[in-house]
């Protein structure tokens, strides 16, 4: 049941992370050198002519560079981010104008401002914190499950207990009630600019959702090491008298490039759902850093008389996160076919 | 057994006791003026002084968290402008904001979680397991497809969007389903389900497509086991093959799914709270938050995290008797 299937069977044809790792050492492998035979690019090869995950990743460029151009596109409108319109609002709170030319999808209940351009720029946030938080829960998660699973004694018991730990805590529980205090400890809240305290959110919560995703991988990364470390290649380096940490690096990281690359592409739309329901919750992204969720949040008093205000924060998080985890799912059966559903 | 028994136990022993240590020195060392937010606006400096004290807010740390630990396991008792108050053996404080001993609040809010869960979990166990076992009699046909298709949309679209938007369109705007309110099952049961059915079709629903997945997978391998073809052979009915030979097989990991989720689900349902407009723990620690209620956030982490810690226990010691080889590991 491992996820590397075929990865694993062959050390040496594993592309590391670095350029030119490792094929050259094996003389008599002279059908591994030909690049078609390297797991990543077998799979990557599968990946391409898969038609659904080349749609998937259409779909997420296309929210790439809607968040890229988020300037230009409202530019283009001619209309400027967070600018107030109180006279296109009755006094009610409600919005006077549908989609004009002036605003293209209407303008927020309340304040007046331009949804065209809250939603663009809301995908910035979407995006940057799912892509930061993927890049660096599995980078803890790589690390610590090498670290743990390598060393094995006092060192692994110690580092499978806070594993064990992190992921019996009550994640959503502990996330709402971890960010205020946090913002708090950061120097938040009263003596702040409304900006200052947004940019504090962003961190806290990019730290939270950090803090609770690493553990899931370094489980899976540890369970992998433990197997591997039976191998001869690792006993063959190790009586070589390579170092603990090139060894690491050099022969067992490669090993695991497959499992690190899917959990890695579905950890990305977990964090746009997770992203966008905590700012939705209200302990997520504030005002005026813009986000879906909160979008989607102040959009539910007026869905009836402003429909565009939810349908499209709601349509972007779908549509990104749908894209995203089906893309995930291409990505894990490029590299593991029997694995399909 | 008793060996294993007595390890898991201590291990989740161990985590309640980092888990109020941490939430301890998270929210109590944050800076934060509870007595002053107590006292309100027309406050003096002597009366904040006596607030902190009665809260034990002047003391130093480390005094202050083994007064909270000698309240959870002994009981303590506060005093405050001459008045003096006891809280019983699991004391969790009172709260900052209503003067309420913040454990009874937590009770008084349990029932509105266990029952959500309670009916969700039925739907979404029984559809789940049901349909996907009837998929999985009939690989690759196009039911099969249509199945597999739509859980996998299902599940690749964030909950609380579908329940917003059911909630939006279906209870408020065209009334199909009934608003949802919690009343006591043992004051009027019909209430009860007619205020929960609504969340309970919700969360059973979009959580039943992973149990379909899951019961599939797990029995077309019990149905191509060596058995079952004994089974059939003998001439037993079909349905009596699939849902009492097979079924027994592939259920024992949809079961440990099934444990994990009920107790993840049980401290976890604060989408499905605030969207709902129910009042159980997730909308109190939501609630307590904008009132920076010390005491009432830290107290629903920690009954949160109790109650999850339990149920894995639970759900641990139950598995190993179902499958002994876990015990080993």
């Amino acid at each position: 049941m491992s996820a590397s299937g075929d990865v694993a069977q062959d050390p040496w044809s594993a592309p590391g992370p670095g350029p030119g790792t490792g094929v050259a050492t094996v003389p008599d492998a002279e059908a591994l050198r030909r690049p078609s035979d390297s797991p990543l690019r077998t799979a990557m090869r599968r990946l391409r002519r898969n038609k659904m995950a080349m749609v998937c990743l259409g779909i997420v460029i296309f929210f790439v560079l809607i968040a890229i151009f988020a300037d230009l596109l409202t530019k283009l409108e001619g209309e400027v981010l967070n600018d107030y319109h109180l006279d296109l609002v009755d006094d009610y709170g409600f919005p006077r104008i549908g989609p004009t030319s002036d605003h293209w999808f209407g303008v927020q209940p309340h304040d007046g401002r331009d949804v065209f351009a809250r939603w663009v720029y809301g995908a910035r946030p979407s995006l940057i914190i799912a892509f930061i938080a993927s890049l660096a829960s599995t980078f803890f998660g790589v690390l610590v499950g090498l670290v743990s699973g390598y060393l094995g004694g006092r060192v692994d018991a110690v580092i499978s207990w806070i594993i064990d730990l992190v992921l019996s805590l009550p994640y959503l529980l502990f996330a709402v009630a971890m960010v205020p205090i946090i913002v708090s400890i950061a120097g938040g809240v009263d003596n702040v600019t409304p900006e200052g305290n947004a940019q504090i959110r962003f961190f806290v919560l990019l730290f939270v959702l950090v803090f609770f995703g690493w553990a899931g991988l370094a489980r899976l990364i540890r369970g992998e090491v433990l197997s591997l470390k039976q191998r001869e290649f690792v006993d063959a380096a190790k009586v070589l008298g390579v170092p603990t940490w090139r060894l690491l690096r050099r022969e067992l990281l490669p090993n695991l490039v497959a499992p690190i690359i899917i959990q890695f592409t579905l950890a990305l739309p977990a964090y746009i759902v997770a992203e966008a329901g905590l700012s939705y919750l209200g302990v997520g992204l504030i005002d005026p850093i813009p986000s879906w969720g909160q979008m989607i949040d102040a959009a539910t008093n007026y869905y009836a008389a402003d429909p565009l205000f939810l349908w499209l924060p709601v349509l972007g998080v779908s549509v990104l996160t749908l894209a995203l985890s089906w893309f995930g799912d291409s990505v894990r059966d490029a590299f593991d076919p029997k694995a399909r559903r | 057994m008793l060996v294993y028994i007595l390890r898991r136990l201590a291990s989740a022993i161990s985590v309640v006791l980092v888990t109020i240590v941490i939430s301890f020195g998270l929210f109590f060392v944050a800076p934060s003026d509870p007595a002053g937010m107590l006292c309100g606006v027309k406050c003096t400096p002597a009366r904040v002084a006596e607030i902190e004290k009665s809260l034990g807010l002047d003391k130093p740390t480390s005094e202050q968290f083994a007064l909270y630990m000698k309240g959870l396991v002994v009981g303590r008792t506060y005093e405050s402008g001459g008045v003096t108050r006891e809280c019983p053996a699991p004391c969790l404080g009172f709260s900052f904001k209503n003067d309420q001993p913040v454990l009874g609040t937590l009770i008084a809010r349990l029932p509105v979680n266990l029952s959500l869960v309670f009916g969700a979990a039925l739907i979404f166990l029984i559809t789940g397991v049901t349909v996907g076992s009837l998929a999985a009699k009939r690989p690759g046909t196009t039911g099969d497809r249509a199945l597999v298709g739509t859980t996998l949309l299902m599940s690749s679209v964030p909950y609380y969007i579908i329940a917003i938007l059911v909630f939006l369109y279906l209870v408020i705007q065209v009334p199909i389903l009934p608003r949802p309110a919690y009343v006591s099952p043992f004051q009027n049961p019909g209430a009860w389900i007619a205020g929960m059915i609504t969340p309970w079709l919700v969360l059973g629903i979009y959580s039943s497509t992973s149990y379909a997945r899951y019961s599939r997978g797990s029995m077309i391998e019990s149905l191509s086991e060596d058995y079952v073809r004994t089974a059939r052979a003998k001439g037993l009915s079909d349905r009596r093959v699939t849902f009492v030979h097979a079924l027994r097989a592939a259920i024992t990991p949809v079961m440990t799914i099934f444990g994990l989720d009920v107790a993840g689900l049980l401290v976890s349902s604060i989408f499905t709270e605030k969207i709902f407009g129910l009042q159980g723990l997730g909308i109190t620690a939501l609630q307590s938050l904008t009132n920076y209620d010390l005491p009432l956030i830290m107290g629903t982490v920690i009954v949160g995290a109790v109650v999850l810690v339990i149920m894995n226990f639970i759900v641990d010691v139950l598995y190993s008797v179902l499958d002994p080889r876990v015990r080993l590991v």
